[in-house]
């Protein structure tokens, strides 16, 4: 299984630039590492130690994630591939043991290619910057459970949502609940929802007391495996074949799209036949707000937690919800095979561009309504119309650029090194721009609207040929 | 008159040599038969003629169109059946035909469906998404996916593979009535009793290169059958048969 997993990365980018994804992580730890003092006059240590544990644990659950694409995986087969996943149907091996190797398999290959990499990133920086190697290790530990911790819970929530929706939607707003709970309220403790922090908290280099952190240890570990186990026994074992009989959609979806035509009319309306008998769309929505509630806590902890003063405001938070919905196109292309389009007139670049207006049509209501109900908590009912061209203008550029860089495999190739650099500069500088500009609104808010201004037009004139460049980048590769 | 007209075709995976300089060519009214161990390279001739993919080196023209340099404008023109069996997962079978359809800008759309429907027996089943199908009606759908705007030329890679004995037999006059009527067929099989009754004309590939090519008369003179000229050319003995 890790063989497969390697393999099927590996097959879009190559081996050698796969490779070079832990390498990339590694030199990014270790510059990190030998630029810790001058970040921790800004942030202290312990808030870049939770932080780093908060990324782990959501790391984890990202991971796990994926689970939720098991059941296709066995309904299907993947391309041109047969995965050990669909093993159970021809060799005498139960599904349980199966699920639990898929388990594990994503466990080891995902700590190789992340968490080890940084670990060794930050040992290579230690004889420069006088770490403690033992302090690493305890990060390592530490790390390593939040990530477990966050893998078992996602792969819970999957094995849930294959038996009963609407208990997985009890589950997800119970985790909701606690965790918006923690973000505004300060309870629960984080160190009781993700108790690996109170791990890491209570050993150095950021405590020592070694009993509460064996305690919170034993809880982080005891929970992990639980919940792994629990998932184990309650993996549904059977295959979902069904007789049903659907109505005639399609034609009624094309019909009633009038203002669309040609080509595009027809992908658009498949493309939504697609997304509302998959079911996907819940996963969805739930990958697309559920970062959105974590950057609700994130921002309440800048401000409150970290007691950091900074001009947070609508026209921040549109930016980010912007940036934030490019998960949903990765979503648009995991839905189904696109093979059978190489039999019919259509490019690539066709295909493309019908999911980057599928995106806009899902993401743009939902994404207006979450800047407009922050800009009405905040009382920033005057920031509303800027917000809202700066979430548009940033999601039409992060769509363009993610989809001109990874083209209709955006999973895939964003672990070619190459890829995910230009993504990361690409979607990093505007990022930090924007960020700076709105929290300098309410100081300077002409030369912060100036600023936004020029940003929201270099962003518009770079779509624009990102846009132009995608049939000349994609228009030979196959589906 | 050729229809397709492929030449010196290589297609290099990586130093991994598919096709090494395959020529062949088709005239309009045949029913071309390609055949070939697994691994030949059957399939990505078959890809590399359809537009699907292109060439390393060399020239394919279908229909009087450059394939290389206009695959879209080949598609428009041919039916394709590939070998593995894929349509859309959520897409009934009345939708899959009526999205090819509307993708192929067809007139008389709701005839035709219903036309390909009876024809393969999927009108009971018209309401079933392809994932919920079994291999062999998912193989009719792809079928009448290919046929349904009336192509000249029908690229079929290995076609009667999960079809009952039955639909193998429909298929098989369907294709014979096609081909009377002025259609061409290029058809790759493992089947080669059903290929030797349909074929006029065919090549042997093995290892990448056309190692037989001409028509079924000429290559089987003296009373061959297909399946021992087959053997042969791929380097089986057959003398003691």
């Amino acid at each position: 299984m890790l063989k497969e997993e390697f393999r099927t990365h590996s097959s879009y980018s190559g081996r050698g630039r796969f490779l070079s994804f832990p390498a990339f992580v590694f030199i990014l730890a270790m510059m990190s590492g030998l630029t810790l003092d001058k970040m921790t006059d800004a942030v202290p240590l312990s808030q870049l130690g939770t932080f780093a544990h908060l990324s782990s644990f959501l790391y984890g659950l990202s991971v796990g994630a994926f689970g939720l694409m098991g059941r296709e995986y066995l309904e299907r087969r993947y391309g041109r591939s047969n995965y050990i996943v669909a093993m159970p149907y021809l060799l005498p091996i139960s599904f349980r043991t199966t699920f639990l190797g898929i388990y594990l398999r994503d466990a080891i290959f995902y700590v190789l290619l992340m968490l080890l990499p940084a670990t060794l990133g930050l040992i290579a920086a230690a004889p420069f910057v006088g770490f403690s190697l033992v302090s690493i290790g305890l990060l390592f530990a530490s790390v390593l459970m939040a990530f477990m911790f966050g893998l078992s819970l996602s792969f819970l929530a999957s094995v849930v949502y294959i038996r009963n929706v609407m208990a997985f939607f009890a589950l997800t707003t119970v985790l909701a609940i606690l965790f918006v709970g923690q973000g505004a309220f300060g309870f629960p403790r984080l160190d009781v929802l993700i108790p690996s922090l109170g791990f890491q908290m209570n050993v150095r280099p950021f405590g020592d007391d070694p009993t509460t952190a064996l305690l919170h240890a034993g809880a982080a570990c005891a929970l992990a495996v639980v919940f792994a186990v629990a998932s184990y026994f309650l993996v549904e074992v059977r295959i979902s074949i069904s007789s049903q009989s659907y109505p005639e959609t399609l034609p009624t979806y094309h019909s009633r799209m009038t203002w669309l035509s040609g080509l595009t009319r027809t992908l658009v309306a498949k493309e939504f036949v697609d997304l509302r008998r998959s079911g996907i769309i819940a996963k969805m929505f739930f990958s697309f707000v559920l970062p959105l509630l974590f950057l609700s806590f994130t921002v309440w902890f800048v401000n409150y937690g970290l007691a950091i003063p900074v001009g947070f405001n609508a026209v921040f938070y549109a930016a980010m919800v912007g940036f934030v919905a490019v998960l949903m196109y990765n979503w648009l292309n995991n839905i189904d095979l696109a093979e059978y389009y190489s039999l019919l007139p259509v490019t690539v670049p066709q295909l493309i561009k019908v999911r980057m207006l599928v995106f806009l049509l899902l993401t743009s209501g939902v994404s207006a309504f979450f800047v407009v109900a922050i800009a009405l908590v905040n009382g920033e009912t005057n920031l509303l119309w800027l917000a809202l061209v700066v979430m548009f203008v940033t999601s039409v550029y992060i769509v363009t650029m993610t989809a001109y860089l990874t083209g209709l495999k955006t999973n895939s190739f964003l672990f070619d090194t190459s890829v995910l650099a230009r993504f990361s500069v690409m979607s990093f500088l505007p990022d930090v721009c924007l960020t700076i500009l709105s929290f300098s609104l309410l100081a300077n808010w002409v030369v912060a609207l100036i600023g936004i201004a020029i940003v929201l037009g270099v962003l518009s004139v770079t779509t624009l040929v990102l846009y132009r460049g995608i049939p000349t980048k994609w228009g030979s590769a196959s589906f | 008159m050729a229809v397709l007209d492929a030449r010196d075709i290589v297609k290099d995976f990586g130093g991994m040599l598919a096709l090494d300089k395959v020529t062949l060519s088709v005239n309009k009214g045949d029913f071309f038969g390609f055949f070939g161990p697994n691994g030949a390279g059957k399939t990505t001739l078959i890809r590399i003629l359809t537009g699907q993919l292109a060439p390393t080196t060399g020239s394919v023209n279908v229909l009087g169109v450059d394939v290389v340099k206009e695959p879209l404008k080949v598609k428009e023109l041919i039916g394709i059946v590939p070998e593995v069996e894929s349509p859309p997962t959520y897409l009934t079978a009345y939708e899959y035909l009526y999205f090819v359809g509307k993708v192929r800008n067809l007139d008389r759309l709701e005839d035709r469906i219903e036309q390909w429907l009876t024809f393969f027996d999927l009108e009971e089943k018209k309401g079933t998404i392809c994932k919920d199908m079994s291999k062999g009606m998912r193989q009719k759908l792809m079928l009448a996916s290919a046929f349904i705007h009336e192509p000249s030329l029908l690229f079929l890679d290995e076609p009667f593979i999960n079809l009952d004995p039955i639909y193998q037999r429909t298929l098989r006059e369907y294709l014979e009535q096609y081909i009377s009527k002025g259609g061409t067929v290029f058809m790759a099989s493992h089947i080669l009793e059903i290929a030797e009754r349909l074929c006029n004309r065919l090549a042997i590939v093995n290892l990448g290169k056309v190692v037989a090519q001409g028509s079924m008369e000429e290559l089987l003179r003296g009373g061959d059958s297909l399946e021992r000229l087959f053997l042969r050319s791929v380097g089986i003995d057959t003398r003691g048969e």
